[in-house]
């Protein structure tokens, strides 16, 4: 019973998907040719984002409950990624209903320069108009600004918080741009081999002889810095990985008995690509996909700490530089976005470990 | 096996990497054509102070760099140019780019070379520590650390032993001081920091890999035997599990430096002012110095090609069993 389900959700899923990528191309289309601005650029990559999470995420977990309760059990197991997964959680609520709470991240106030987080308090030496004379003050934390101000008096905790936004963003949409795109190159190159395997895996050669960062940075110097743009180039240059991964995999599956049965009842290339390869190498595809989020959230915080970032949004490696300018006065600005940056890669980490030892029958747990 | 198939196989590993290199050439080109910007745009911005008609600039830079002629012929160019070293002229230090690289090379060697010594050196005892002694709390211990040193963000763990070590501390100058000589001790004492912010990532993966290729070894028959015939477990553990422990952690901690080594030496580089490659590219970009930025990713890519292609060379060398057909 429950097999016939997700059978026939199988089946239709993929059409839905297609479908969803039509509509969305056509939109598009007529954002750029007839109507201006549909949709912000920003806005194709979430509806994308939620159509991919409902139909290869939330249905299938949701039709097999019975499998999702067998891994949730396994990953439960290891307490720290459960620890991740709800910080996780937490931070993904942050970056939703935050901004709506904070301050203006980018509101500037040069009177409230330079104020530290709650608890702590600071000698600063102010120009006092009246005496004309340098003071020597002490300021405390407030509880106007709980995590302090920076050089410029902007609130730390309100462009934290748009930090965390553009940090789960970038993570999120490009990793799984990168995994469609490293997923549908593995599945192809080790379907149909031949010349196609041989000219795929030698481009895949080339683009992992770049050194990631560096030709991100390339890339982001010729073309311009914008968040949309950062999206696309990392998930555009960091599929390789995936791709080798899913083709090993996939070589394997090839050969099985389920894929021979199949091809000599009749079932055509797309078939046997779609209803029997990508759904057997989807846990991998997981598994690597919440390992490859920190790798894609640091790319984009050290893009923008050099200052190839989005000069817009306020991001963590925004916050990091301007902290590293002003070390010697507000420790607290460099001390913040990297203690979240920092909890952010380790609990994307520990989920990924917990993932992979649940999706691997091999291991005992 | 015979001598031919080994000598074979360089051949065919050599004319792969060629390709590979040609490859990697070509896809800097393409990218740098599908610029919004122009490459005389670029060269533009530096030469407009000088003279009145940005129009006539244009058409001279185009002239000169000989962007007014069909693609293929600038390609064909490209090619010619890059591999005769003619890699341009930097604006920004009024100087030839290979002038450039050659002075500034070095620092970035050195920071590199000392990062990989000290990671890869204390990464492996830790990693074969920690296997041995699988389970116990040194085992724990550096599992916790390692997955610490994993997801610290390595020009945030700068950052920190900066205000930590030279503004708090002041044992250390916040800036490296390129006045020193090279091989002086007051210039490894500058490297301290840098070494330990680029070092502590890379030490982190490669504990990991150690740790897991030397439990994969444990398990094997041969050491059972050398333990059954009643070798020292020193002899077992220095002689039998590491010596093939070693030969993938060599490949990993080659393979590292695409991604992890350059990537964090660049960081390491901008945060504490060493003038390497790294840094030359930062300054380069920001004066859009565009010649300067290209032949530094090309240089790298083509580092990591040739590491790759002589850790290859080096398997055959040190790993007897390996067939090559």
């Amino acid at each position: 019973m429950m097999r016939q389900t997700s059978r026939k959700v199988g089946g239709k899923r993929n059409l839905i998907f297609i479908g969803t990528l039509l509509v969305l191309g056509l939109i598009v289309l007529l954002d750029i040719y007839l109507v201006d601005r549909i949709l912000e650029p920003m806005g194709y990559f979430y509806l994308f984002f939620v159509a991919v999470a409902v139909l290869y995420g939330v249905y299938p977990l949701h039709a097999n409950r019975r499998l999702t309760r067998y891994y949730w059990e396994r990953t439960k197991r290891h307490r720290l990624s459960v620890l991740g997964l709800a910080f996780i959680i937490l931070l993904v609520a942050v970056a939703l209903i935050g901004p709506l709470l904070t301050q203006d991240p980018t509101r500037v106030n040069f009177d409230e320069k330079n104020v530290p987080p709650v608890g702590f308090t600071i000698q600063q030496s102010v120009y006092d108009l009246d005496t004309d004379k340098f003071l020597v003050r002490e300021i405390p934390g407030t509880y106007q600004h709980p995590l302090g101000t920076d050089d410029k008096g902007r609130d730390l905790l309100a462009m934290l918080v748009s930090g965390a936004r553009v940090s789960l963003q970038v993570g999120l949409l490009a990793t799984l741009i990168a995994i469609l795109i490293g997923t549908i190159m593995g599945v192809v190159s080790a379907y149909f081999g031949g010349w196609v395997d041989q000219v795929l895996m030698r481009f895949t050669d080339i683009m992992m002889t770049f050194p990631f960062f560096i030709l991100l940075v390339f890339i982001i110097f010729i073309f311009g810095p914008s968040l949309v743009f950062i999206i696309l180039v990392i998930g555009l240059t960091g599929w390789t990985g995936a791709a080798r991964l899913v083709r090993s995999e996939a070589l394997s599956l090839r050969t099985r008995e389920f894929v021979m049965a199949s091809r000599s009842l009749g079932a055509s290339d797309a078939r046997i690509v779609f209803r029997h390869l990508i759904p057997n190498v989807l846990s991998s595809v997981i598994v690597i996909a919440t390992l490859s989020i920190p790798g894609v959230i640091l790319a984009e915080a050290a893009l923008s700490f050099i200052g190839l970032g989005d000069p817009t949004v306020t991001s963590w490696g925004m916050i990091l530089n301007a902290g590293q300018r002003s070390l010697d006065t507000a420790w607290w600005v460099a001390v913040e976005p990297g203690i979240l940056l920092f909890l952010t890669v380790l609990a994307f980490n520990f989920l990924g470990d917990g993932i992979r030892d649940a999706f691997d029958p091999r291991s005992q747990l | 096996m015979k001598r031919g198939g080994l000598q074979g196989y360089i051949i065919k590993r050599l004319i792969y990497a060629a390709l590979i290199a040609f490859g990697v050439v070509t896809i800097t080109f393409i990218l740098l054509r599908l610029g919004p910007t122009s490459p005389a745009d670029k060269y533009l911005a530096n030469m407009s102070a000088r003279t009145q008609d940005p129009a006539q600039v244009v058409a001279a830079v185009e002239a000169r760099y000989g962007l007014d002629k069909p693609l293929y012929q600038q390609y064909g160019n490209y090619l010619i140019n890059l591999a005769r070293g003619d890699w341009g002229w930097s604006f920004s230090t009024s100087m030839p780019v290979i002038k450039l690289i050659q002075t500034h090379w070095v620092y970035s060697f050195q920071l590199i070379l000392l990062s990989m010594l000290f990671a890869a050196s204390l990464g492996l005892l830790i990693g074969v520590c920690s296997a041995i002694k699988q389970y116990t709390r040194i085992d724990y211990l550096a599992t916790f650390f390692s997955f610490i040193g994993i997801s610290i963000p390595n020009f945030w763990l700068g950052i920190m032993l900066i205000l930590v070590f030279s503004v708090q501390l002041g044992w250390f100058k916040t800036y490296y001081d390129t006045g020193l000589p090279m091989f002086s001790l007051a210039n490894l004492k500058a490297l301290i920091l840098p070494v330990i912010t680029l070092g502590t990532g890379m030490m982190a993966g490669y504990t990991r890999y150690a740790r897991s290729a030397t439990l994969d070894n444990m398990g094997k028959d041969f050491v059972r035997t050398a333990r059954a015939k009643g070798l020292p477990e020193r002899v077992v553990i220095g002689k039998h599990v590491f010596r093939n422990a070693i030969l993938p952690i060599i490949t990993i901690i080659m393979f590292s430096l695409s991604g992890i080594v350059f990537g964090g030496a660049y960081l390491t580089e901008i945060i504490f002012g060493i003038p390497g490659l790294g840094r030359i590219s930062f300054n380069a970009i920001f004066a859009s110095d565009y010649p300067v930025v290209v032949t530094i990713t090309l240089i790298g890519t083509l580092v990591v090609l040739l590491t790759n292609l002589a850790t290859d060379i080096v398997y055959t060398w040190l790993d007897p069993r390996i067939r090559y057909d």
